[in-house]
């Protein structure tokens, strides 16, 4: 959602409706001494369009749930959401004379701040979070399939080790005097043991199926990377740069493969992160605001009643 | 010296003296007198041409004779394994082995190329010569038989079995020194010259040079297994090799089946032909002849979308074919009323499933008791390219389907009687090879096509490359642009498959318009608008930068299903719409191509290259005038065009159906019948269900040259 030039008619008449309300509260508030009152005429114009204003905002989810519905389309509901929901908080402010009143007003006053305060974290949460996604996230996938993708990526994981295991173990002793000399100059890291000798390539593909056990399963497997090592860009890199000074130069475009399997899982963990601050404040917006149209509702008949 | 022919002369081989006719060559003298002598290109039924020299010997003159042309004369003395003749025969197979593929295909499969064998028997391991550099390449494009040159010694013995033996005159020499070859025709590739496929050629070849292609399958499981013996007396079998068919046994089986009995159904995939040999059979679509319908249901602002199956007597669509006829891989075509039709003994059926692996296009059942054979696809292609059998399958042809075959297509109904009689006999059935060039733009146009079996490509030949202007299939014709306007062909026609047009000449083609004024109208009128959506194409990728939009597909869409990723927070209301407004089964994924910050959702594109048509069995998937992809009421749900779609963008949507029970005649029983569907954009609304339940503004519906010429210019 993006909030730009195309809400304009939207925050004009918003506005408009605001400066309004506020016109006819100052005269009113003045002209009452013991204070504005939700009772009274204006007081009760206030609370009814305020509250007019939650229930369409709160008929969102209704509209979503039946989506080929023609009933306007959903961005029209959306913007309305958007902007009578805005305007019902300050018009239920006005209907209270800023004051929270007694025991149910006053929680529906502190709900009222959380589903606003909600709102409108949601809303510049879905403004600006969209586009980092779209920018950072070239290889983005559907969400409900990220965990068949996490599964496919460990498969291709294993299949690229097996296949520069397998060259290695036929490959023994044909490492090149340069790879050696690469290796040797490499030191160790990562419990790897540099190249040495003929047994090169055999001690490569034992540290890569280590590797591969002990680090890349583990980080492929799971969502998140919480104690694995790779999951960290720089740590990742430094640790594939080390298993190509270990293997010969045929087998680095595995590793290049294999590197970016692990980036793949990366953006798929960023994509899950994403995914929960898009949607994630909705767990608190849309219960309590279910809360808050009861409770208001309650409320209305309640003062109507007594 | 002179001898009178048939007496008797003397001559010694090898010291021992022998008697023979007089005019007999070395050679056989030698045969008959039990004296091997290698030889490489002579064998007993063919004219000896000494081409090979291998049976060279030495009979005391300057140079060492041929034995298989050289006539024995009285008094000669003829030593065929001295040390110097062994040395030149050596000498001989050493240089044929340097250029020979060590194990050759023949050697591979049989162990018994005459030139290994022979090389082996003389000694010959690693010859001394190198070999040569230029590679003189294989030539697979026959069904049935593999053409290997590298493995060819130029013995000729495949030209002689061609031409003298079987008298087909395809096989010939061509070029001279390194250059030399043997060539089918004017050097085509062998399927697409006029071979017949009989097999003499390598029954003939002495090496791995032409082989028996071992195609995947080449055995039937289960019938009645038909020796060669059995099979030659069968008329569709005349003039086939017997070896060919001794080397293809299993690959042809008779079967019986009793009255009542399927024999295949409609959309199983298979790889077999049959041939009715006795009974009758009815080929049917036990397919619900209907088509989705996406329509509204409820009053007001609480229209819900519902899929149903509707017959086009119910539901008429706008461009919906009136065809009369459903296209079938049989010679005979289903009325659309009634799909039931009748097949007799000499009748052919399952060509394209067999050829190019379709789905059954339809259901047969054994009418009476019935005597078929079944075959796979090497025996299909030598029948096919059987004279004989050509003739037959012709005459069937003209007799008994080309009157439905030209009705079928709305602009040809109205030809009268007498005018198909007199086309009858004129038409001409004529076979392309995939990939074959049926005609090509820019040439004269002397023939008019209509397309019985396959698919056609038509396409336009540009500077930035090959343009698809359309694939025509089964009903489909082209040709007629160039000939009611008299300038060249506008566009290149070449075979997706094995294809099969009727080819009406020209003159014919006259006659028919001038007779038939109302023909004239309407194949004016489409040539009219054919040309006019050629030169919409054009004109579009003269505007945009094309290369960028073909290598991904983009410019072939009409209508793209676009998300604005700044816009959109993923949270799938188009998808749900879409699944909401199908029956649960959504016609669009929220994946795809990204361009830019868009995303182009996995949504029918409305191509204008609709690669879902290709392979249609009946022919039911197609385009609107309009371009856009109608799926016509005899959809058997096979799932070929799913398959097909590059984009995955086809859906299959299961509908309850009410079937025949097998086991209790008379009585129904509950099932599902599937049938193909793609996004029809919820015309029964004002707005696609995606794009109006988007609450971000982020869904849009696009024209793609439109769209995407914008974002350049930005």
């Amino acid at each position: 959602m993006l909030i730009d030039h195309t809400h304009r008619k939207w925050f004009v008449a918003s506005a408009g409706i605001l400066a309004i309300a506020v016109a006819a509260y100052v005269p009113y508030s003045l002209g009452s001494p013991q204070g504005p009152k939700g009772g009274s005429a204006l007081g009760l114009m206030y609370g009814s369009v305020g509250f007019a204003f939650m229930v369409f905002a709160g008929l969102l989810g209704l509209r979503k749930k039946f989506p080929v519905w023609r009933v306007g389309r959903a961005q029209i509901w959306m913007r309305g959401h958007l902007w009578l929901g805005f305007l019902s908080f300050p018009l239920i402010l006005l209907h209270g004379g800023f004051h929270f009143g007694g025991q149910l007003t006053r929680v529906l006053m502190w709900l009222f701040i959380i589903v606003f305060t909600s709102g409108l974290l949601g809303a510049a949460l879905q403004h600006f979070v969209p586009r980092l996604h779209t920018a950072q996230l070239p290889m983005e996938t559907i969400y409900e399939q990220i965990d068949r993708v996490r599964g496919q990526l460990a498969d291709e994981a294993r299949r690229l080790v097996q296949e520069c295991c397998a060259a290695l173990e036929g490959e023994v002793s044909s490492a090149t005097e340069r790879q050696r000399a690469a290796a040797a100059s490499a030191g160790a890291n990562w419990d790897v043991t540099v190249a040495s000798g003929m047994q090169v390539d055999e001690q490569a593909s034992t540290e890569l199926q280590r590797v591969l056990a002990a680090e890349i399963e583990p980080y492929l497997e799971r969502p998140g990377s919480r104690g694995v090592r790779i999951g960290a860009p720089a740590a990742s890199a430094a640790m594939f740069r080390q298993l190509r000074v270990l293997l010969p130069p045929t087998l680095h475009s595995n590793i290049d493969d294999l590197e970016n399997v692990c980036e793949e899982k990366r953006q798929l963990d960023k994509q899950r992160n994403f995914h929960r601050v898009l949607h994630g404040w909705l767990l608190v917006h849309v219960p309590l605001s279910y809360a808050l149209l009861l409770l208001g509702a309650w409320h209305a008949v309640m003062a109507v009643r007594f | 010296m002179s001898t009178k022919p048939g007496a008797d002369i003397q001559f010694t081989i090898d010291g021992t003296s022998v008697s023979v006719p007089a005019g007999t060559t070395i050679f056989d003298a030698a045969r008959l007198n039990g004296i091997p002598i290698p030889t490489l290109c002579h064998q007993q039924n063919e004219t000896p041409v000494g081409v090979c020299r291998v049976c060279v010997v030495d009979i005391g003159q300057r140079v060492y004779a041929a034995s298989c042309i050289r006539q024995a004369e009285p008094g000669m003395n003829v030593k065929t394994c001295s040390e110097p003749v062994k040395a030149a025969r050596h000498t001989l197979i050493e240089l044929l082995m340097s250029d020979h593929p060590k194990p050759c295909a023949r050697q591979q499969h049989s162990g018994d190329c005459e030139l290994e064998r022979l090389a082996a028997a003389t000694g010959v391991e690693q010859p001394r010569f190198p070999k040569r550099t230029t590679p003189r390449g294989k030539d697979d494009s026959s069904a049935v038989i593999s053409v290997d040159h590298e493995a060819c010694i130029l013995c000729d013995r495949c030209v002689r079995g061609c031409d003298d033996t079987r008298h087909n005159w395809v096989l010939a020499r061509r070029g001279k020194g390194y250059q030399a070859g043997i060539a089918f025709d004017t050097n085509l590739p062998m399927a697409e010259s006029s071979c017949v496929s009989c097999g003499e050629c390598m029954v003939s070849c002495p090496t791995g040079a032409l082989t028996n292609k071992r195609v995947v399958g080449t055995e039937l499981g289960e019938g009645e297994v038909l020796d060669p013996a059995e099979l030659l007396p069968l008329p569709i079998f005349q003039n086939v090799s017997g070896t060919f068919l001794e080397l293809n046994q299993k690959a042809v089986v008779k079967r019986h089946y009793r009255a009542g009995e399927i024999i295949c159904r409609e959309g199983d995939f298979g790889s077999t032909a049959f041939y009715i040999l006795e009974g009758k059979a009815e080929v049917f679509l036990a397919s619900p002849m209907a088509h989705v319908q996406t329509d509204g249901t409820g009053r007001g602002f609480f229209r819900k979308l519902k899929s149903m199956l509707s017959p086009r007597e119910e539901h008429r669509r706008s461009e919906e074919s009136d065809r009369p006829f459903i296209p079938i891989d049989a010679s005979v075509d289903l009325p659309y009323d009634r799909p039931i039709a009748e097949l007799a003994p000499d009748d052919l059926f399952g060509e394209m499933t067999c050829m190019s692996y379709y789905p059954r296009s339809a259901t047969v059942r054994a009418k009476t008791d019935c005597v078929m054979l079944e075959m796979l696809r090497n025996v299909l292609d030598i029948l096919q390219r059987n004279k004989t059998f050509r003739a037959q399958l012709e005459r069937n042809y003209r007799a008994r389907a080309l009157d439905s075959h030209l009705r079928s297509v709305p602009i040809f109904s109205s030809l009268t009687k007498d005018f198909i009689d007199h086309l009858r006999d004129r038409v001409e059935l004529i076979r392309f090879s995939p990939g074959q060039v049926i005609c090509r733009q820019g040439e004269t146009a002397d023939s008019f096509y209509l397309v019985r079996i396959g698919f056609v490509k038509v396409s336009e030949d540009r500077p930035g490359g090959e343009l698809i202007l359309a694939y025509l299939a089964r009903g489909g014709y082209f040709g007629e642009i160039a000939l009611l306007s008299g300038n060249p062909r506008t566009a290149t026609c070449t075979a997706l498959d094995h294809v099969e047009v009727v080819k009406i000449t020209h003159p014919d083609f006259e006659l028919m318009l001038e007779r038939f004024p109302e023909v004239r109208a309407k194949l004016e009128a489409i040539a009219q608008e054919r040309v006019q959506e050629n030169r919409k194409r054009t004109s579009q990728l003269q505007t945009l930068p094309v290369d960028q939009f073909l290598a991904n597909g983009l410019m072939e869409a009409q209508s793209l299903l676009v998300l604005d990723l700044d816009r959109c927070t993923r949270c799938d209301q188009c998808v749900r719409a879409c699944a909401d407004a199908h029956d649960g089964v959504s016609r669009l994924v929220r994946e795809g191509l990204r361009f830019d910050k868009y995303l182009v959702a996995t949504s029918c594109r409305q191509c204008r290259d609709p690669l879902c048509m290709v392979g249609c069995p009946v022919g039911s998937i197609r385009r609107r005038n309009s371009l856009e992809v109608i799926i016509e009421d005899w959809c058997i749900g096979c799932g070929l065009c799913a398959t097909n779609c590059p984009y995955g963008n086809i859906n299959l949507h299961p509908f309850p159906v009410e079937l025949d029970d097998p086991t209790h005649p008379g009585r129904k029983i509950a099932s599902t019948r599937v049938k193909a569907t793609s996004c029809d954009l919820c015309h029964d609304h004002a707005e696609p269900s995606c794009v109006y339940a988007c609450p971000h503004d982020a869904a849009h519906r696009v024209n793609p040259p439109e769209f995407f010429a914008g974002l350049l210019k930005q």
